[in-house]
């Protein structure tokens, strides 16, 4: 009894001589407690060096924004705030931290910014308010263009500090949307945050069914361009495309392998479609799944052993689950009606799926054995459909669509909260959202 | 004895461990602005001008900057294709269309009968080529509809090959559901773009 107590001391006395200082906060936030205590944090207007003094407010406006998209934090307002922040405290002068735990704060970000030329220059730094300690402090530097992602990056090192999972802020979804009047359909990316809304593609044919690859370089997609469906490989930073798919009638990329060795994909011959997967590089062809039904969708599980893919074979879609290289699959989805569209969740513990529930599409997550089915979303006036997990698996990104409204939406995977990403395009859907950054 | 010496040591080493906790709370506060990086700063070299750099982040890469090399890349080919306005665009026909049940390829007896002036035409003008495409209507997720339609335009081309009609001359296309004949949200709409649509190339 007495030698484990000092067993456990000298565990204590490693675990202390192991960590630098910073690495233990004090302050720490279950993700895993549904409403539970959110942490009040205080974002100090940032010191401007050279540069535009509008960054003052708009830096922390883009941080306190991303924090206010999580359930975790609240954040005290800046009318409240009392203490400037100056180059000073970046070179040993101290906050005043009494100040900001008097005005609730029990943590403070405060950063300087500094633009030469075409140069940006940003040291962002998170303290505990109640000990005084720094947390978590980085410098940056990039391109004035980069000004959110870099600030986007940060917010994701305070949530990683809080939670010990890395935040999604400056993922981006990709999804397709007809362009005005247009009957063609156009890849489109959107951040998170429902910004920078941009239109990828321009070729006024169909564009379909957008897939990330796991570095967040590509998207796959199919697209109608030369009159039948081909499914191509786009480089997003640069524009730059490769055929990947060319065999067969209708096809669907899936999903990738997560080394990103292989395109998963629904590919109809003779008007059978199965399951392929496809080298991205040098275009070798395996057949996965067959069968007389519809196989279509497949998305593989995050550490590359199985996928999720739909058939038809027992009469009406449903979501299967099979081992790669093994005999077997198993039915996953137990509605009635129709299932589609499968999704696997990054820690691979949930597979997401329309499911057709009273008439009406709806979106449900259910363990890869099929047990444990819950309903995550649904509207009593509409469908929910095409379901994608975040990064960090804490949300989903559907298509919700009524008559001919239509809008991206994303929702926690508990399905408390929710939020509209994307309205006022025609059509939206497909939405795949980004790995993380 | 033996029990008094492990306190003895507990003891030391909880009062080691101690000193060490404050020992770092110390150097936390006082060398937060220095020579201590969070986590993961560790050592990369100062980018540029900047020399103190305590809390510097990793990357001295700009963020998202660099253009991705591309391994494998030649551009794609057909992106010399003319813009794809015709693709979307419903074609005139000489045939009514093929219609069908929900989620379902079965071709029906008044698509039967389309199909027998279909092959008539085709048996009569040999050299013809028949487009033949498949329509979904807008339930249900793209990619289904999209294997949907497939299979409807391959049903009507095997029935069309059963009446005579050579293969050679017949071709699909699967639009899925992104070509709706009738823009509706109806039943009456959903019914007109569950078809396959005939198109002499």
């Amino acid at each position: 009894m007495k030698r484990s107590i000092g067993a456990a001391a000298g565990a204590f006395l490693l675990a202390l001589s192991l960590f630098p200082s910073p690495a233990f906060p004090v302050l720490y936030i279950d993700i895993n407690a549904p409403g539970g205590k959110r942490l009040p944090i205080a974002v100090a207007d940032v010191a401007v060096g050279p540069g535009d003094p509008s960054l003052s407010r708009g830096i922390p406006k883009i941080l306190s924004d991303d924090l206010a998209l999580t359930d975790l934090f609240d954040l005290v307002p800046p009318t409240a705030h009392m203490e400037t922040v100056t180059e000073a405290h970046f070179s040993g002068k101290p906050l005043s931290f009494p100040g900001w735990k008097m005005i609730g704060a029990e943590a403070v970000v405060i950063g300087k910014v500094e633009a030469r030329g075409e140069r940006l220059s940003i040291e962002m730094r998170l303290y505990d308010a109640t000990q005084g300690t720094l947390l978590v402090g980085k410098r940056y530097t990039g391109a004035p263009t980069e000004l959110r992602s870099i600030v986007h990056r940060f917010a994701n090192e305070i949530v990683f500090t809080f939670t010990g999972v890395r935040g999604v802020f400056g993922t981006e979804i990709a999804f397709t949307a007809r362009q005005g009047k247009s009957r063609g359909k156009e890849l489109y990316i959107v951040g998170m945050d429902g910004q920078d809304l941009r239109k990828v593609t321009n070729n006024r044919s169909f564009n379909l069914f957008p897939r990330w690859s796991p570095d967040g370089q590509w998207v796959a997609y199919t697209s109608y361009r030369t009159g039948a469906p081909n499914v191509y490989l786009r480089n997003i930073s640069t524009g730059a495309e490769k055929e990947v798919i060319r065999f067969g009638g209708s096809k669907a990329p899936g999903g990738f392998s997560p080394d990103g060795v292989w395109l998963y994909a629904g590919v109809s011959q003779a008007g059978n479609s199965d399951i392929y997967r496809v080298r991205v590089v040098g275009g070798a062809v395996e057949k996965v799944v067959e069968g007389w039904g519809l196989e279509v969708s497949p998305s593989p599980s995050p550490d590359g052993r199985r996928i999720a893919f739909v058939s038809d074979r027992g009469g009406s879609p449903q979501v299967y689950v099979k081992s790669l290289g093994a005999a077997g699959e198993t039915r996953i989805s137990n509605g009635t009606g129709y299932a589609t569209s499968p999704s696997w969740s990054p820690a691979g513990d949930r597979i997401a799926y329309t499911a057709r529930s009273g008439g009406r599409f709806v979106i449900a997550t259910v363990a890869p054995d099929g047990s444990g089915t819950r309903e995550v979303a649904s509207a009593p006036d509409g469908d929910c459909e095409d379901p994608s997990f975040s990064p960090d698996g804490r949300s989903l990104v559907y298509t919700y669509r009524k008559r001919g409204y239509s809008a991206l939406k994303i929702i926690s995977s508990d399905g408390r909260r929710q939020r509209t990403l994307v309205s006022g395009l025609v059509d939206a859907g497909s939405p795949a959202w980004s790995p993380g950054r | 004895m033996k029990g008094t010496f492990s306190w003895k040591w507990a003891l030391l080493v909880m009062s080691v461990a101690a000193l060490v906790a404050v020992g770092c709370a110390k150097k936390q506060t006082v060398k937060s602005e220095g020579a201590q990086g969070g986590p993961g700063a560790a050592s990369a070299p100062a980018p540029g001008a900047v020399s103190e750099a305590p809390v510097k982040e990793a990357p001295t890469a700009p963020v998202a900057a660099a253009p991705a090399e591309q391994p494998e890349s030649a551009p794609a080919p057909a992106a010399a294709a003319a813009p794809g306005v015709a693709v979307t665009e419903e074609k005139p026909s000489l045939f009514d269309d093929v219609r069908f049940d929900f989620d379902k390829s079965a071709v029906k007896e008044d698509g039967r009968k389309t199909c027998q002036g279909v092959a008539d035409y085709l048996k009569k003008h040999p050299g013809a080529q028949m487009l033949i495409e498949g329509h979904c209507d807008e339930r249900g997720t793209s990619e289904y509809n999209m294997a949907l339609g497939e299979r409807r335009a391959t049903a009507v081309m095997t029935y069309l090959v059963s009446l005579g009609v050579s293969k050679a001359g017949l071709s699909t296309v699967s639009f899925g559901k992104e070509k709706p004949l009738d823009p509706g949200h109806s039943e009456e709409a959903w019914a007109k773009n569950r078809r396959a649509h005939f198109v002499l190339k």
